[in-house]
């Protein structure tokens, strides 16, 4: 972490109060939370801020970011007040609790730090790059009763509940498999580029869109074990993977499979097959999920009886702090708490060191005659590893 | 260049068809050591899985494209974007060339500087090029010229390379060509006779790799093709087997011209469509002014007797057109690109390379095909799956595109349709 500096001054309505009112309670009750956001990137500029801004439940009395011309930025867009701070250890004294949108490199170091001090934090996904990193929050949070929720706001659709209820109630009857698959090409530019690199992303594509699918996997089928996993990382971050998976649910095996890409499209669905028929559902559906029945060609559009038909789509990030919230005054456990979050992480790790490369011919068949055109003998072409496990930054 | 140690080449437009691969042949050969000019982190993600040395920055800022040339060797100059780009980007990135002292300096330039309908002398580089009809080629024709300008300048070592039509994995070309087939776009013209002027990616990487140390290449102007010409006949067909799909045979004579293009009548007829769509009526009624001209237009349109609103609503209409067998209106157009394409009949010769370089071109035509096919395979694009957006090369790096870039069109033909 670079030498940071404040930039701004203090709010002009902070109280004086400090960590150690906070860790008696100085939060819980049904007043505003003083909310900070560390970290100013796109998710922050996108999500975040309107989240909190449009909110009643809380107020912003903190926003860091390294950069005091995006901080600049952000406050013109937002018309914040003087919040601006560019050393995230002087948004202590003025939170109650924080949302972490920084760089998954750090969310372990910053969080750890925090949550030590009284400060809840709901943390961007994945929760660190590590189980070992993972238990260290989890840890910090615990000796300091402070809320950990991490942000997999997938998880606040009501397509997702809804799975789960018709899981739970045996609506497909014996589970025979899933699938998920999700590409795009390209996508999501994080500002500071910490996604190029694995030492500060932690992976590739199995991080940054496979952690919401392993997330749901684990609420949906409870532990789930990692079978194989192909990948075409070659020293760097994975673009396109494939994974197997294995779990056990109501005492019969259940087998899946997750492809993710970023460089081509794919069908973008999470699927789970019956006996009874398919429940699909498919990027973007967010309130509904799809029944195919067997042998039938109709499809059924399932919303949960307690869903307003035709309402307009609530900002799912404001739930997701609402919740978090919620945690704060009552000592409830957030939607998706820390130690829920580890899993994910944990299954990414597995897949990792058991990752065995994609064959990609187009990528290999040619190498040894190209390097002929080299001006010197070229070097072996440099072999395939598989990916070390991601390291703390 | 030190001999230790692999020479560092700045790359700009790495992120896109041919500049990924090029990294990537880089990268697991260790031929050479690529540093990605990046502009946009996630547009990366084929060459972020090498643990490569980023630079993240705009070609526009003179800045960031000096400390992205700090300790490189030479570059390769793949990017392009709006005129900006082009121009005051590839200033930049040649200034900071010669501040740096780069070895070499390779800009990959296009036959489009020869405009849509290459000469015949253009069989090889001595034909000169001139201002034509197509905005892109003129772009990069300015492009060679300035490049050329520094090197009569300030003796940097340039060599400017010119691919037809760059084809292969991650290419737009046998995406937009498979498209095109499936829709029923496309056709075989005249029998197809005339040649197809392609290269595979990574007979061109070859070349740039030849190019980036060849004495002999300094301050020349090369064709890059593959070995042996291909006639669209062929292409069209082995494109066309992978979808299973049959595509007809049309005389020149058969292709529907091109209507003019009439500005007012046109704009007009297309107006009730654009605004009865939902969210664009959404979008658009959130300017007050729109939103009174919209109501303005909802209540006059009724209110005219009930004759001349029929007779208006029939002028906006226009002619119904039938359209058959998902061809445009009733026949093959010429201007479509893989039609269009088709009524060139030079065929570029990659000799000089040959000679001067030692360019071998080691990819068939027959095995790029193979390996496009697996990659199509694999990208779902065979599978009738949501197609992937192709990837247009060279890479958009740097700005996003204007004009430029949307004058340049589709890539099967490389030369785009004349500017309007």
């Amino acid at each position: 972490m670079r030498t940071l500096t404040i930039i701004s001054d203090t709010h002009p309505n902070l109280t004086a109060s400090g960590a150690g009112a906070r860790k008696s309670g100085g939060a819980r009750g049904s007043g505003t939370v003083r909310i900070g956001i560390i970290g100013g990137g796109a998710i922050t500029e996108g999500a975040h801020l309107p989240a909190v801004l449009s909110s009643p439940q809380v107020e912003l009395t903190a926003l860091c970011d390294v950069s005091a011309s995006r901080l600049r930025y952000l406050r013109g867009r937002f018309g914040l007040g003087r919040i601006a701070l560019r050393d995230y250890r002087d948004v202590v004294r003025r939170v109650d609790a924080v949302i972490l949108a920084l760089p998954n490199g750090l969310h372990a170091p910053v969080g750890v730090e925090l949550l030590s001090q009284g400060i809840h934090v709901l943390c961007e996904k994945p929760l660190a790059l590590t189980r070992h990193e993972c238990e260290q929050l989890c840890q910090a949070a615990r000796a300091t009763s402070s809320i950990l929720a991490v942000g997999f706001v997938t998880r606040f659709f009501p397509s997702t509940g809804l799975m789960k209820q018709l899981i739970e109630s045996r609506f497909l009857g014996e589970l025979q498999s899933f699938d998920a698959e999700f590409g795009t090409p390209g996508g999501w530019s994080p500002l500071s580029g910490y996604n190029l690199a694995r030492a500060t992303s932690g992976g590739g594509v199995l991080v940054v869109s496979g952690s919401h699918f392993l997330d749901r996997m684990i609420y949906l089928f409870g532990d789930i074990d990692v079978v194989s996993h192909v990948e075409d990382s070659r020293g760097g971050i994975e673009a396109n993977c494939r994974t197997w998976f294995a779990a056990t649910v109501d005492g019969r095996p259940l087998r899946g499979h997750l492809v993710l890409s970023k460089t081509h499209r794919l069908a973008n669905r999470f699927r789970i097959v019956g006996a009874r028929g398919t429940l699909e559902v498919g990027d973007g559906q967010t309130r509904s999920v799809t029944y195919l029945p067997s042998g039938s060609a109709v499809r059924h559009e399932l919303t949960a009886v307690a869903l307003p038909p035709g309402d307009a789509e609530p900002d799912y990030f404001q739930l997701q702090l609402h919740d978090f919230v919620h945690a704060i005054q009552t000592g409830a456990a957030p939607r998706v708490d820390g130690e829920q979050a580890t899993r994910s992480v944990a299954l990414t790790e597995r897949c990792y060191a058991i990752a065995t490369p994609l064959e990609e011919p187009w990528c290999e068949a040619t190498l040894e005659r190209l390097a002929r055109a080299g001006p010197q003998p070229a070097p072996r072409a440099a072999a395939w590893r598989p990916p070390a496990l991601a390291t703390a930054t | 260049m030190t001999p230790q140690r692999p020479p560092r080449v700045l790359v700009t437009g790495a992120t896109g068809f041919i500049g990924g691969r090029l990294c990537e042949v880089m990268a697991l050969t260790g031929v050479f050591e690529p540093r990605p000019f990046v502009h946009s982190t996630g547009s990366a993600w084929r060459i972020a899985r090498f643990p490569l040395d980023f630079a993240s920055g705009d070609l526009c800022d003179g800045g960031s494209v000096d400390r992205a040339m700090v300790g490189c060797d030479a570059v390769v100059h793949l990017a392009r974007g709006n005129r900006a780009v082009m121009r005051r980007g590839l200033e930049n990135l040649l200034r900071a060339a010669v501040r740096h002292r780069v070895s070499r300096f390779v800009h990959i330039s296009s036959i489009a500087v020869y405009g849509s309908q290459p000469p015949a002398a253009s069989v090889s580089e001595a034909a000169p090029a001139k201002r034509s009809d197509s905005r892109y080629g003129n772009a990069k024709l300015e492009q060679e010229q300035r490049v050329l300008r520094y090197r009569r300048r300030h003796g940097l070592n340039v060599v400017i390379l010119r691919p037809p039509n760059v084809w292969g994995p991650f290419g737009a070309f046998s995406v937009e060509l498979v498209n095109a087939i499936r829709s029923h776009s496309a056709a075989i013209v005249d029998g197809g006779r005339n040649p197809c002027n392609l290269v595979y990616v990574d007979n061109l990487v070859e070349a740039i790799f030849l190019a980036l140390w060849r004495p002999e290449a300094p301050g020349q102007v090369f064709f890059v093709t593959d070995r042996e010409p291909v006639s669209w006949k062929r292409c069209i067909t082995d494109h066309a087997a992978l979808v299973e799909v049959d595509v007809p045979h049309v005389a020149e004579a058969q292709l529907v011209a091109p209507a003019r293009e009439r500005l007012w009548r046109d704009s007009l007829r297309a107006l009730p469509e654009v605004i009865t769509d939902v969210e664009f009526r959404r979008v658009i009624t959130r300017i007050p002014l729109a939103r009174r001209a919209m109501a303005f237009l909802s209540d006059w349109l009724p209110s005219l007797p009930g004759e001349t609103e029929q007779a208006v609503r029939g002028w906006l209409r226009g002619r119904e057109r039938v359209r058959r067998n998902g061809s445009s209106e009733g026949g093959y157009r010429a201007d479509h690109p893989c039609i269009a394409a088709q009524r060139r009949a030079v065929a570029h010769s990659s000799d000089k390379a040959r000679r001067l370089l030692g360019y071998t071109a080691p990819v068939s035509y027959d095995e790029g095909m193979r390996l496009t096919a697996a990659w199509l395979r694999e990208a779902r694009i065979l599978d009738g799956l949501p197609l992937q957006k192709p990837e247009h090369q060279p890479a958009a790096d740097a700005n996003p595109p204007d004009e430029i870039e949307n004058a340049k069109g589709p890539m099967i033909g490389v030369v785009p349709p004349p500017d309007e």
